[in-house]
């Protein structure tokens, strides 16, 4: 039997060959990994961003340097219009003997206090070498956005490795080769199964690539490569549902695009929403491998609450199934 | 006339299918989850986690001022889990801000590890304006904000505070609204929803008619390519309009600039549906083009980020055309939106489209008949 299935899957792997398909998915998780290595630190480097005259008071723009991102600009006209741009930019104007902070007006509320304080701290004379403040760190060195980028990429890939094993089902019902199997000594279990591993594939080895490029290496391997196998089971659903209750990929791609909300909505939900509001999304099993994969990349997890999220998307994707097997075994026939 | 005739059989056809109604769907589902689900206002609560060491006529000037902040000015005694074990802290709650006073060193050191507050300090002394403060970091923290926290306690805070608040601030456009938090995910929801998602769309749609041989017919009619390709298009630009203006009109009621939103919906649809078939059209079938589109909506999705982190903007994004649309949906949907930004992207968006769609439709004309 499982010559048999390897045989299938051995066919998908070359079919997705022949048409380079592997080759994106084996480089896919590498770019995301270096990309996310590039943009993470760019979003944790600043407080706020200030913008100056340049020449007007150099003291200034070197005092202000250590505390955010300053830029200098040759007049107060390219200040304003710096600052008039679409990002967050304040700039401290000369006024006289004076300052004031220029806003556009349509920053993030309260960001603007970061500005007036560091005024306020240059204008009162305040040195860093005169602080008593002490700091301790715990030397944790990846911040929080790296963590949510990996972990929405990795519940990008399930979604993916879905669509790919819809796309190959429905391929295959358009080569009429699916009602085939009925003809063949393998079971309709072991086609669903062999059907799978191409998308299962997908996911397993692009979350394990994007985990160790982005540099999560001292992570709990166990632990995550329980999240990253239930996280396959989504794939599978959806893929098969997917793939045999649609007759075009055309129907299929705008059902997988409806997957998007629920995962989006489950990270939402898990960042945003206060304690009272979670049982909300505890429906979605994303939101489960989410809040999973989180604790496994913060040095937090525990085998118990790792085993429990697991259980829950395992009982979520059951009864799932359950209610989508009459569907499934249709589509077969 | 053919071109009028293509587009009304294709949207007849398409609105038998069921992707048409998963469109739908969709829209009715965005719509319950921003009204239902999501707050108007979702206020961000920080967490701070603090030990005074001081003695307690010190302690009560610590504490007096942030509770006269405290929602109900009184301090709540509520429990944090440390190691299975639950521990009564005190706690001070404003609108914004949790603040948990913590009586032992080393449990505060746990907790902050464990729990990753947005500060975490020792603070002790005999005097309130000689307190000493150690901070616990998690380590990923930027030096310029490290840098902050060592100068904002050279002086007294309140002090610091109040001659910041005096510091005149001007604003280059006071009128600007604020986009309450339903009304924020908006910009980035229609974008993925409508415009990225078509270019997934229509490369399906282009190769569900290859296979069934459609395209290879149009070789033998009165129809030119083009004709047929912009049929495609102009279903989903369809589409993307009436799911728009569903969503919008549901949570944005007639708040929203519908002449900006449909100044710059038309385009960049039809630039993200022409960017679908010039994909589409280096490939046979959607298998593999799938590594393709994948990639691109992955990149696209990146200018999200610059949305929902405005002090995060590097040059490249910009090079990115979800940019554009994430900012331009914004402008549509504020109090004076910028109108002269709306009007620059859908020219771009419609210079570049009609661009694509030549590349496209040059592309096809070779392959689709061959």
């Amino acid at each position: 039997m499982l010559k048999k299935m390897f045989t299938i899957f051995r066919r998908d792997a070359k079919v997705n060959t022949r048409e380079f398909l592997t080759a994106y998915i084996m480089l896919a998780p590498v770019i995301f990994a270096i990309a996310i290595n590039l943009i993470a630190p760019g979003i944790n480097d600043t407080t706020v961003n200030l913008a100056l005259v340049k020449g007007d008071d150099e003291q200034m723009v070197a005092y202000l340097e250590d505390f955010a991102k300053v830029d200098v600009f040759k007049d107060v006209a390219a200040l304003e219009k710096r600052v008039g741009r679409r990002d967050d930019v304040f700039a401290i104007v000369p006024d006289g003997d004076d300052y004031y902070v220029l806003q556009q007006g349509n920053e993030v509320e309260g960001l603007e206090q970061y500005a007036t304080m560091m005024l306020t701290f240059y204008q009162e004379g305040m040195r860093i070498e005169d602080s008593t403040a002490i700091i301790h760190s715990f030397d944790r060195t990846v911040p929080p956005l790296k963590k949510l980028l990996v972990n929405i990429f990795m519940m990008f890939s399930a979604i993916m490795g879905g669509m790919l094993i819809a796309i190959n089902i429905i391929e295959e019902k358009e080569d009429r080769t699916i009602r085939a199997i009925n003809l063949t000594p393998i079971s309709r279990t072991a086609y669903i199964f062999a059907k799978s591993v191409i998308g299962i594939t997908l996911p397993l080895y692009g979350s394990v690539v994007l985990v160790v490029f982005t540099g999560f290496r001292g992570i709990d391997w166990g632990q995550m490569m329980v999240l990253i196998v239930v996280s396959t089971l989504i794939s599978i659903l959806v893929g098969f549902t997917e793939g045999l209750k649609n007759e075009t990929v055309m129907d299929a791609a705008g059902s997988v695009k409806m997957l998007f909300l629920p995962m989006a909505g489950a990270v939402a939900v898990a960042e945003m929403v206060g304690e009272k509001w979670q049982w909300v999304a505890y429906w979605v099993p994303f939101y489960w491998t989410y809040k999973g994969v989180d604790s496994v990349l913060t040095y937090n997890a525990n085998w118990g609450t790792t085993l429990l999220y697991a259980l829950f998307v395992v009982i979520i994707s059951i009864v799932a199934y359950l209610i989508l097997m009459p569907g499934i075994r249709k589509g077969l026939e | 006339m053919k071109l009028w005739y293509s587009f009304t059989k294709e949207l007849k056809l398409s609105s038998k299918g069921f992707y048409f109604y998963i469109e739908i769907l969709m829209a009715v589902i965005i719509i319950t989850v921003l009204l239902v689900f999501i707050p108007e206002n979702i206020k961000n609560i920080s967490d701070e986690y603090l030990m005074l060491d001081m003695p307690a006529a010190v302690e009560e000037q610590f504490i007096s001022p942030l509770l006269s902040q405290d929602l109900d000015g009184e301090i709540e005694i509520v429990a944090l889990e440390l190691d299975k074990e639950m521990m009564d802290v005190r706690l001070i709650e404003s609108e914004d801000q949790r603040i948990y006073l913590i009586d032992n060193r080393d449990n505060l050191i746990a907790l902050s590890k464990k729990d990753r507050p947005s500060a975490s300090a020792y603070i002790s002394g005999d005097d309130i304006s000689k307190l000493t403060y150690e901070y616990y970091i998690q380590g990923y923290e930027s030096e310029r904000l490290q840098n902050l926290y060592m100068i904002i306690h050279i002086e007294d805070i309140m002090t610091i505070a109040n001659l910041a608040s005096n510091q005149k601030v001007v604003a280059l456009d006071a009128d600007y609204d604020h986009l309450n938090s339903r009304e924020s995910a908006l910009p980035a929801l229609l974008t993925f929803n409508g415009s990225m998602m078509g270019l997934f769309i229509i490369a399906a749609y282009i190769f569900l008619d290859r296979q069934q041989g459609i395209i290879k017919a149009y070789a033998i009619t009165a129809s030119r390519v083009w004709q047929y390709l912009m049929s495609q298009v102009l279903v989903l630009m369809t589409v993307t309009t009436l799911t728009t203006f569903a969503i919008l009109l549901a949570v944005m009621g007639f708040k929203a600039n519908y002449l900006m939103v449909i100044l710059l919906l038309l385009p960049s649809a039809f630039f993200f549906s022409s960017l679908g078939l010039w994909v589409a059209s280096f490939f046979t079938n959607l298998t593999q083009a799938f590594g393709a589109i994948y990639f691109l909506m992955m990149a696209f999705m990146l200018p999200a980020i610059a949305y929902f982190i405005p002090s995060w903007e590097p040059l490249w994004i910009k090079f990115l055309p979800t940019y554009y649309l994430i900012q331009g949906f914004k402008e549509s949907i504020i109090d004076n939106g910028d109108m002269g930004f709306v009007l620059l992207a859908s020219g771009i968006y419609l210079g570049v489209g009609i661009i694509t769609f030549l590349l496209a439709n040059s592309r096809f004309e070779k392959t689709l008949t061959a």
